[in-house]
């Protein structure tokens, strides 16, 4: 029995030792994507959090199919789209109560968001493209995420994501060049001199 | 010009987060997460959690709303229903139940 196998079986056991193991263990793993996928280290570590939560909770219900980073990896992008989708709706909600004039506070877009893992000659152009990455539909931002953010092949992408390598090869390339043509219409509406 | 210059730009950006470091979340993690789990796991916090749905919500809604309609409907036949009729007239005649109304109250006898 591997030293993983090991933890998992004591943590269906709700052993607080083993939990702490898992923790500390894939904190980094699960907050990095979280981030990449969020763009604000506050809702990043709220789903890290609930990530968590919903490995001690369900970890019961692990079967050993896939590895358990898969696993761990599959939660958090899940809730990480469902707290996406919770904030596009109290926005939508906080826009229809702004126009009835029960909430005038107006609905400011957020600012530029800076990844601290990003080099210093590189901040300015990486937050240009997470700006263009919030844009992405849902599975075409998680696959980017994953595989330049977190480093992931095709095949590890692939059984997060639940489909195939040549899939995940067409989500990246579909991906790049919705990038590219977002990143060439910004960059169009400015000023030659700003670039 | 322009157009050459826009490509440029656009593959260094593309090529930005090539070499980013792994991001990590803040110290005490694990202290955080056992303080909200030990919150969660209280009554009251169930309780507002399964009342915030949207569906129990929505289901208390609709059966506030049945009640009323049910309400409504059945106070309808209930007024029809206390008009008495024939047979029990009698009944309250054999036995002398007369409404007592305000009038008999002030003829009270010595």
């Amino acid at each position: 029995m591997t030293e993983e196998t090991e933890l998992i079986e004591l943590l269906k056991q709700k052993d607080r030792a083993a939990f702490k193991n898992i923790v500390d263990t894939w904190q980094n793993m699960v907050y990095n994507t979280a981030l990449g996928i969020l763009q604000n280290a506050e809702d990043a570590e709220d789903v890290t959090q609930e990530t968590f939560i919903q490995v001690y909770e369900s970890v019961s219900s692990f079967k050993s199919e896939s590895k358990f980073s898969t696993w761990v990896y599959r939660i958090t992008v899940s809730k990480a789209m469902d707290h996406i989708r919770r904030k596009k709706r109290k926005k939508r909600f906080a826009f229809i109560q702004s126009l009835y004039g029960k909430n005038d506070a107006p609905v400011v877009d957020p600012p530029d968001f800076f990844h601290p893992g990003v080099s210093l000659e590189n901040k300015e152009n990486a937050a240009v493209l997470f700006k263009a990455i919030e844009h992405l539909p849902g599975n075409q931002k998680t696959a980017f995420v994953l595989n330049k953010i977190e480093g992931l092949s095709y095949i590890e992408i692939g059984s997060v994501l639940k489909v195939s390598d040549s899939a995940v090869d067409a989500l990246l390339q579909r991906a790049r060049a919705n990038l590219k043509k977002i990143l060439k219409e910004y960059y169009n509406s400015i000023n030659k001199e700003e670039l | 010009m322009k157009d050459e210059l826009i490509e440029r730009k656009i593959d260094a950006v593309m090529h930005s987060l090539d070499g980013v470091e792994k991001a990590s979340p803040k110290p005490f993690l694990f202290t955080r997460l056992e303080a909200r789990m030990q919150n969660e796991r209280s009554v009251w916090y169930k309780l507002s959690a399964f009342v915030a749905k949207p569906m129990v919500a929505f289901a208390c809604i609709c059966l506030v709303l049945i009640i009323n309609a049910s309400v409504i409907l059945f106070s309808d036949t209930k007024s029809s229903s206390l008009t008495q009729t024939g047979p029990e007239l009698a009944t309250a005649d054999e036995y002398s139940q007369v409404s007592a109304t305000i009038y008999e109250f002030e003829n009270v006898k010595p």
